[in-house]
């Protein structure tokens, strides 16, 4: 992969730095941590993140989309997708984040850049109901077949609520926590004496 | 791309999984539930083809069946109790997942350089056997789909042995939760080295008949040369990693280009092979035996005999670590297997995702490889994929 605008990657020393500094020269001054000298953390602006990626993607060796998942900020009122591209004939890998507003939760996809995006895009489509626009598999169950409640990875979905409503208590039994009616069998701490 | 993308299809809704109001159904055609009960099936999964006789036209893998919600299960705990929910990510592998927690933890929490060397050691060698016993595994698996029944008892049987070392070890034969935070949780027992290199010689002397059984079998030849080649210009496209990527000849393994724990220091070679097909991926894997004997030796050899095997660590049930975001890495049997981990400054996960190579060969590779595949091949290619279904939906 040759940039011609600014020389071979490979050559630098420090890659990490260079790419860095590449993107701050095209895109713009994005915050940007060096975590460790295989890994460097950038926080993109939601607009720049497709053509950054585009660019990394076809004219650096940054080819590989290693993950790509989401966080959910509830108390920011924002999503945080987090995309992991890696060189790996440079051995360096850039995790780009980029927040989103939680009363919007939508994001280009780059299932056109990477084709196994779809199956990500799928699941953080149904795990955090964020939607990409155009990739193949959104709507499409993955893991949760029949699932009619809020997105599960979502911060505000109360998992202990969801249990009680979807799974009755046992006859007899006012609640679900197993530990009252241990104890009222085998004494508080929990065992015969 | 030049990858072959079924969505594309004429003819067929993705949503509803049937052919489009219009489309004429191929009365040839012949739909089947490859699992997620069948004996050919890898794990709790299933695939659902489209067959013309013997012939898949198309496919689509489904997951689920194994869901346990273990992200938002830790993001709920306290950080100690993360571990015996990790180690249950793969199965037949947890070694790489505890050493992801606890290593993605260490470095946000900058315990990570309290981990002492004899504990460093310790993680790389249960790393390492962890990685021999799955390929064991799935040598005599890969074999075990074409119903040659022999090369599997014999391989089982050895991974047996490195099980008994397992319990020996760490209590436990399948789950194990011997990695912990600041590095392991007990030192080696007396004789524990010797009983283990006995292991390594009984497996050692077992892999010339191993190689008669399956490399040099004609049955085994004519079943997998030239079947199932997965394209070398997907590699980059799909993200392709481990012995799935060595086959084709590139020579990247984690354990070398993303050096961590002790790797750096011991001797060994990236296997390789070329072809791509099924019997590539095997030769990577037969090799990849004698490489990983091969490092731990050495390991029992360069490890300090006395010294600490944990760092001092906080109490857990006040620990708290600061905001941040990582990725750590590891070379599983499978491939690179890595953690993203975010936390926020309180004493639970903000959120954890586990990268795992599964969650492409089982998608995306295996679904784009599907078409024009001979159904009886179908079990030998999700094998030598390595395809792991508690992986892809953790």
């Amino acid at each position: 992969m040759f940039d011609i605008n600014h020389g071979n990657l490979d050559d630098s020393p420090d890659v990490g730095q260079e790419i860095v500094r590449r993107i701050h020269d095209r895109f713009g001054d994005f915050p940007a941590r060096f975590q460790k000298a295989d890994l460097v953390r950038l926080d993109v602006p939601q607009k720049d993140i497709i053509p950054v990626l585009s660019w990394l993607r076809t004219e650096t060796p940054f080819v590989q989309l290693t993950h790509l998942t989401a966080v959910d900020w509830l108390e920011d009122g924002q999503f945080e997708l987090m995309y992991l591209v890696t060189a790996p004939d440079l051995m360096v890998s850039l995790h780009l984040c980029v927040r989103l507003d939680r009363a919007k939760a939508e994001a280009e996809s780059v299932f056109n850049l990477w084709l196994q995006a779809e199956t990500y895009e799928q699941e953080i489509n149904e795990m955090f109901g964020i939607h990409f626009p155009g990739s193949p598999r959104q709507g499409v169950p993955f893991i949760l077949e029949g699932w009619r409640d809020m997105p599960p990875m979502r911060r505000d979905f109360d998992t202990v609520a969801y249990c009680d409503r979807t799974h009755p208590v046992r006859p007899g039994r006012e609640h679900q926590d197993s530990r009252v009616y241990v104890g009222r069998k085998f004494g508080e701490k929990g065992y015969l004496k | 791309m030049s990858v072959f993308d079924y969505t594309t299809q004429p003819g067929f809704d993705l949503i509803s999984e049937t052919p489009n109001a219009g489309t004429t159904v191929d009365p040839k055609e012949v739909q089947l539930w490859f699992g997620p009960q069948h004996p050919g099936i890898t794990g709790n999964m299933s695939v659902q083809l489209w067959l013309e006789g013997d012939t898949i036209k198309r496919g689509i893998t489904h997951v689920g069946y194994l869901h346990r919600g273990f992200e938002k299960l830790m993001e709920r705990r306290k950080f100690i109790q993360s571990f015996p929910i990790v180690c249950r990510m793969c199965v037949a592998e947890p070694d790489t997942t505890e050493y992801l927690l606890a290593s993605s933890l260490e470095e946000l929490s900058g315990l990570d350089q309290a981990v002492p060397e004899k504990g460093q050691w310790l993680r790389t060698l249960v790393m390492e056997m962890s990685r021999l016993q799955v390929t064991l595994m799935v040598m005599g698996g890969q074999v075990g789909t074409m119903g040659m029944g022999t090369a599997p008892n014999w391989t089982y049987t050895l991974r047996d042995f490195l099980l008994d070392s397992f319990e020996e070890l760490t209590g436990g034969r399948v789950y194990h939760m011997y990695i912990t935070y600041g590095g392991v949780r007990r030192d080696l027992t007396p004789g524990f080295a010797q009983r283990l290199e006995a292991t390594l010689d009984r497996i050692e002397e077992r892999l010339p008949y191993l190689d008669d059984l399956i490399l040099n079998s004609a049955v085994f030849q004519q079943r997998t040369q030239g079947v199932s080649v997965v394209p070398a210009e997907w590699a980059d496209e799909l993200g392709i990693t481990g012995p799935v990527l060595r086959a084709m000849g590139v020579a990247r393994d984690t354990r070398r280009d993303y050096p961590y724990l002790k790797y750096p220091e011991l001797d060994f070679k990236v296997c390789t092979a070329t072809g791509s097909d099924i019997y590539a991926r095997t030769q990577v894997r037969r090799a990849e035996i004698a490489e990983s004997i091969h490092i731990i030796r050495q390991i029992l050899q360069m490890m300090p005999q006395e010294g600490p095997y944990c760092a001092k660590l906080p109490n857990m049930l006040t620990w708290t670590i600061p905001a941040g975001s990582t990725y750590v890495r590891a070379e599983s049997s499978r491939g690179e297997m890595g953690f993203v981990m975010v936390t926020d400054g309180s004493d639970t996960i903000r959120r954890v995702h586990l990268r795992g190579p599964s969650y492409t060969n089982a998608v995306t590779i295996l679904e784009r490889m599907l078409p024009g595949m001979n159904i009886a091949d179908l079990s030998a290619t999700m094998v030598s994929l390595q395809t792991c279904p508690p992986e892809i939906e953790r």
